[in-house]
């Protein structure tokens, strides 16, 4: 299974910020919960916007939900 | 199993889709043989795309329902990397299909296709290069994107 060259730390935001459900976020940025587990799981890199209502639902700029890592893909 | 609207829909059209191909193409190839009689093809065509129809209609209607039919990006972009795999596959079906008929005849290599057998054989086509979209998705909602 692929993974993207792009991390994040959703996963520690999501249970920092009151164990905010998948769910909720997904709702909150207007996705689906799958994508969420997707971009969570690094299988599936977000829009430059969904990646800015996740940093914006969370409060943290950008570079500190997501990061590049460039790898060998 | 946790899908969404779109990987369900996905599913059910793969699994109505083959179901009706499985019966309407062997059934096709023969009424298509009976150049005599193109309306059995005819009667044969519209009673696949009925049950189709109703099939996907009461399928489509119940996951729907159930989880809403939402779609976002993602769902976007497996669609259009699956749109581009099956225009690949239909691509290459049809030219094989072209140049069977060129090579039938030009050297005689078979028997000469009749009009109505080589309108199943487009509608085969047509069918695999959906298969292959619908089959798309489901991998890259499974291994990917």
């Amino acid at each position: 299974m692929a993974k993207t060259h792009v991390r994040n730390n959703i996963r520690a935001l999501r249970f920092q910020n009151g164990e905010m459900t998948q769910q909720v976020l997904a709702e909150k940025v207007g996705v689906t919960r799958q994508t969420i587990v997707a971009i969570e799981k690094e299988k599936y890199s977000p829009s430059l916007e969904v990646a800015f209502k996740i940093a914006a639902e969370f409060d943290e700029p950008l570079d500190a939900v997501f990061s590049y890592e460039p790898g060998s893909r | 199993m946790n899908m969404t609207f779109k990987e369900k829909s996905a599913w059910g059209s793969l699994a109505a889709l083959s179901l009706v191909s499985y019966w309407f193409f062997p059934a096709a190839f023969t009424a298509a043989g009976h150049a005599s009689d193109p309306a059995r093809l005819v009667g044969i065509s519209i009673g696949c795309i009925i049950a189709l129809i109703i099939i996907e209609t009461i399928y489509q209607s119940v996951i729907a329902a159930a989880s809403g039919g939402a779609s976002d990006e993602r769902d976007a972009l497996i669609n259009l990397k699956a749109e581009r795999i099956a225009g690949y596959v239909l691509g290459i079906a049809l030219f094989t299909l072209v140049g069977h008929i060129i090579a039938v005849e030009a050297f005689q290599v078979a028997e000469t296709m009749t009009a109505l057998t080589i309108a199943v054989w487009i509608l085969l086509t047509l069918t695999v290069s959906e298969v292959a979209k619908l089959i798309s998705q489901i991998a890259c909602y499974r291994f990917s994107a």
